[in-house]
């Protein structure tokens, strides 16, 4: 509580309380109650900082508060002071808003362009944050109430750590812009940097264009966290992902080029393709731990290899000499670039465009689906076959229905259209559906469950632990093969071709992915999601801040470690016995 | 086809070339197998010491101007150890004492070094892939870089402090069954530490080999899986300082023939790229059954 108040008060002394304008270069008009940061001499254009002095006052009150209603009421007055500095972070919101909002209204362009509030004012939501947490924690039960939810706090928390060390590595990294006059104003420049750094990086929240890039780099994310998270699931670390992913490429570009045919078989040929051969490919490495006790990580780590070097061979020439004979490739498209032909227009996946309004109208038939098979799905009380068949029944019939309702009106503009968002995020989608599915609801994914948590047990109860090995990795290999639909069919980069720009090393980019959801759907879904928004972001301050967009994978790398190192929380978090400690000791209490 | 003696003089110079950072990297992950730690992320420490090595003597040679300063690249050099023992150290701390999936905290560690050295290249270059080249590389000694010789030296001294010093002794004890050893008193997160240390020093030497001895720069991705194949050769060596020796000579062979046989006619280069990787996986299959890993490996140790 102390030490939350102190870093605070820290925070609001070095901290920008609001940044009402910024330059390109990123320097900031900084706002703070002990002396501004003003690039140009002056306020910009009549901007009245007046509204600050109130807020300033209100939270040095508001903290003394903090402090005080904790003291005298306990668990109930954090909760009171949290309360209160939540209403005091919206009326700073407010308050900064009108102020930007003067100045700008009734001007031809708005003059103040890049505001946002500063890391004073974000410090204080997070200690208002704080301390409805510690409230909780302080209440009766509050402990077993965090470790029961051990499985959102680590990730969480790693994720945070990162962030701090993420932000140390930009304020190394990145000189700041603008002169600062004094130590403080120095400070206060390098705190903007990181919280400008920040905003950029989860700028894609706020708008459309990156919204929907940002879940077009999240689509083949889902692929490949589940693929890690299904061999985690089965105690079996699947680093091959890469190579899974470019065998599916290699077999949808040979569907999707060369297999002539109608859409509705050429194009779910296609895809069966990609997961088949990132599947195979998969359970190569699965047998030959099976049969020979190889360790799967470095073998699927030589296959990633073996399989870049298959796809430059395929795609990079038509013409190799073999011991002096040539032989002839159809594979390469003529010209310096190494990409394959073109995928036939049967064998592609529609834009998102085309999904959600097909002619320019918008369509109720996939929305209509979806929830008429969610429908289905909860309404049959049968068995899992049953529920399953009902939800794809209904959602055709949906699909249908939907269809032949008149569609409103829409266009979107440029910047929409052209994001290459597809029919994969559909396929991705469904694919979290499936894990959920098997891993959870039949008695294979029982059995794989079973492998992942006590391989002896699982074999002791009947589990044929080789077959059960191959079948894992064939399935994380199809579930990372199945990406392959997003880059190749869908277009997901620029072209509909398998081109050597594929990015593969998203398989890697998945193992962060699978630990941040805790090899849970829903965790994947939102963890790809995340790491989505972070690339795109990455993108932006590559552009504004010339720093490059490695800092997501550096971000991605802390993240795996740190919730390896079980968030360097105490040990009733990681081990399970520890955790069961915990929650029973706090029940019995009275 | 011309397969003549200097065909094999360049196969023979540039396997034991080949060879050198895969023994370092090997006899590493040795020691710190030896001592119960997996240690994967020799990879990613390989290219933190490659890195660290060609951006030292860069801005040095900045600093100092360009003119041939002998011992340069030994400064070179000693920081990837360093740098590269500091990473390990992290490995180290985060799966002793935090007591960390070994194999997950190290992948960590790649990860990181995929992305790591972009931030500084861009930091101190303005790009992203490769750093600039250096003027003061090491030296050659008869045609072949000093930490050639050192790392075939390093064999038979590997030997020694394995098999016939204390340190030895208690490292493997400590990897075999740390209970017994912690009641006759050894300090097994001490020896785990310095087994993993020195795993990520020698590592970070291969790296300092590949990038000023080998090359005259950083490039982005420039181990190329050496510290896996390092890892396979360890395996097939069966953890032991003459039987990885051969295994690395064997892969570093592999690879060696990989590089004489492009631009001829033989095999086309894209897939000869690939020999290295599918005689490991041959390797790993065929040999794993006979080989025996340290009883403790992998697990992490409570007291």
């Amino acid at each position: 509580m102390l030490l939350g108040g102190a870093l605070t008060l820290l925070l609001w002394y070095l901290a920008p309380w609001a940044v009402p304008h910024r330059l390109f270069g990123g320097e900031g008009v900084l706002l703070n109650p002990f002396g501004h940061h003003l690039p140009q001499g002056s306020l910009p254009q009549g901007y009245r900082d007046g509204w600050l002095g109130l807020v300033f006052y209100l939270s040095l009150a508001w903290l003394l508060l903090s402090l005080a209603l904790p003291w005298r009421m306990g668990p109930k007055g954090a909760y009171l002071a949290g309360v209160l500095g939540l209403g005091l972070f919206l009326l700073t919101y407010v308050l900064f808003q009108s102020s930007v909002a003067q100045v700008n209204v009734g001007a031809e362009r708005p003059l103040l362009r890049r505001y946002s509030l500063g890391l004073g004012s974000y410090a204080t939501l997070a200690y208002s944050l704080y301390l409805l947490l510690l409230g909780r924690v302080y209440s009766p039960g509050g402990l077993a109430f965090l470790v029961r939810r051990r499985g959102v706090v680590v990730p969480l928390f790693s994720l945070l750590l990162a962030s701090l060390l993420g932000g140390v590595i930009v304020a190394i990294l990145k000189e700041t812009p603008g002169e600062a006059a004094s130590l403080r104003e120095g400070f206060m420049l390098k705190l903007d940097l990181i919280t400008y750094t920040y905003q950029l990086l989860f700028s894609p929240l706020v708008n459309p264009s990156g919204f929907l890039q940002s879940l077009l780099l999240a689509t083949p994310l889902i692929f490949t966290g589940l693929a890690v998270a299904l061999g985690f699931r089965g105690g079996l670390f699947n680093i091959g992902a890469p190579g899974q992913l470019i065998m599916g490429a290699i077999a949808a570009m040979l569907v999707g080029v060369y297999l002539p045919g109608p859409r509705w078989l050429v194009l779910p040929l296609a895809i069966l393709a990609a997961a088949m051969a990132g599947g195979l490919w998969g359970a190569l490495v699965g047998w030959l731990k099976a049969r020979f006790g190889a360790h799967e990580v470095i073998n699927t780590i030589m296959f990633n290899y073996i399989a870049a070097s298959v796809f430059l061979f395929l795609i990079s020439a038509n013409e190799y000499k073999f011991f002096g004979y040539t032989l002839y490739l159809p594979f390469k498209y003529p010209g310096y670039e190494a990409r394959s032909y073109e995928i036939r227009p049967e064998a592609r996946l529609p834009h998102w465009t085309d999904l959600v309004a097909p002619g320019g109208e918008l369509s109720f038939a996939l929305p209509l689906a979806l929830l008429l098979g969610l429908l289905g799905y909860l309404l049959v009380r049968r068995s899992l076959g049953h529920r399953v068949l009902a939800a794809l029944l209904l959602g055709a019939l949906g699909y249908g229905v939907g269809g032949l309702l008149p569609g409103l009106p829409v266009s979107f503009g440029p910047d929409l259209t052209s994001v290459r968002l597809n029919g994969a995020f559909l396929i991705a989608l469904l694919a979290l559906l499936f894990f959920h599915l098997y891993v959870f609801r039949t008695v294979g994914g029982y059995e794989l469950r079973a492998m992942g948590l006590a391989p002896k047990a699982a074999a002791y109860g009947g589990v044929m632990a080789g077959r059960k090995v191959v079948l894992i990795m064939f399935l994380a290999g199809a579930l990372a093969g199945l990406a392959a639909t997003h880059y190749v069919l869908g277009g997901g980069i620029d072209e509909y071709r398998l081109k050597q720009a594929l990015p593969y090393s998203v398989g890697f980019d998945g193992i962060a992915v699978a630990l941040m959801g805790q090899n849970t759907p829903v965790g994947v879904g939102l963890a790809a999601w995340l790491f989505g928004i972070l690339l795109t972001g990455g993108l932006q301050v590559n552009l504004q801040l010339g720093i490059s967009r490695e800092l997501v994978a550096v971000l991605q790398a802390l993240v795996v470690l740190f919730i390896a190192a079980g968030g360097f929380l105490p040990r009733y978090f990681t081990d399970p016995l520890r955790a069961a400690e915990v929650e029973l000791k706090e029940e019995v209490r009275p | 086809m011309n397969l003549d003696v200097a065909f094999w003089t360049a196969l023979f110079l540039s396997t034991l070339r080949q060879t050198t950072p895969l023994l370092f990297t090997a006899l590493g992950g040795m020691f710190s197998e030896r001592s119960g730690v997996v240690n994967i992320a020799l990879e990613g420490i390989i290219l933190f010491g490659a890195l660290t090595a060609a951006v030292v003597v860069e801005r040095f040679e900045a600093a100092l101007g360009p003119g041939p300063h002998p011992w340069l690249p030994w400064v070179g050099v000693l920081s990837a150890m360093v740098v590269g023992g500091l990473v390990a150290a992290v490995h180290a701390v985060v799966s002793i004492k935090y007591r960390a999936d070994q194999i997950i905290s190290a992948t960590a560690l790649n990860l990181l070094a995929l992305g790591a050295p972009s931030l500084v290249l861009t930091y101190f270059y303005g790009n992203a892939t490769n750093s600039q080249e250096v003027a003061n590389r090491l030296p050659l000694l008869l045609g072949l870089s000093p930490l050639v010789y050192l790392a075939f030296l390093l064999v038979p001294v590997a030997w020694w402090v394995l098999f016939k010093t204390p340190f030895g002794l208690r490292l493997r004890a400590v990897g075999e069954h740390p209970e017994a050893a912690d009641t006759l008193g050894v300090n097994v997160y001490r020896l785990r530490y310095t087994g993993v240390i020195l795993s990520g020093v020698l590592a970070g030497l291969a790296g300092a080999y590949l990038s000023i001895g080998f090359l005259n720069q950083f490039v982005r991705g420039m181990s190329a899986g050496m510290g896996f194949i390092a890892l396979a050769a360890m395996i097939f060596g069966n953890w032991h300082p003459l039987g990885i020796l051969f295994s690395t000579l064997l892969f570093g062979f592999a690879s060696a023939l990989a590089i004489q046989l492009q631009g001829t006619e033989i095999l086309p280069a894209v897939l000869v790229q690939a020999f290295p990787y599918v005689v490991t996986v041959l390797v790993l299959a065929g040999f794993i059954g006979r080989s025996r890993p340290p009883g403790a490996v992998g697990k992490p140790y409570e007291k």
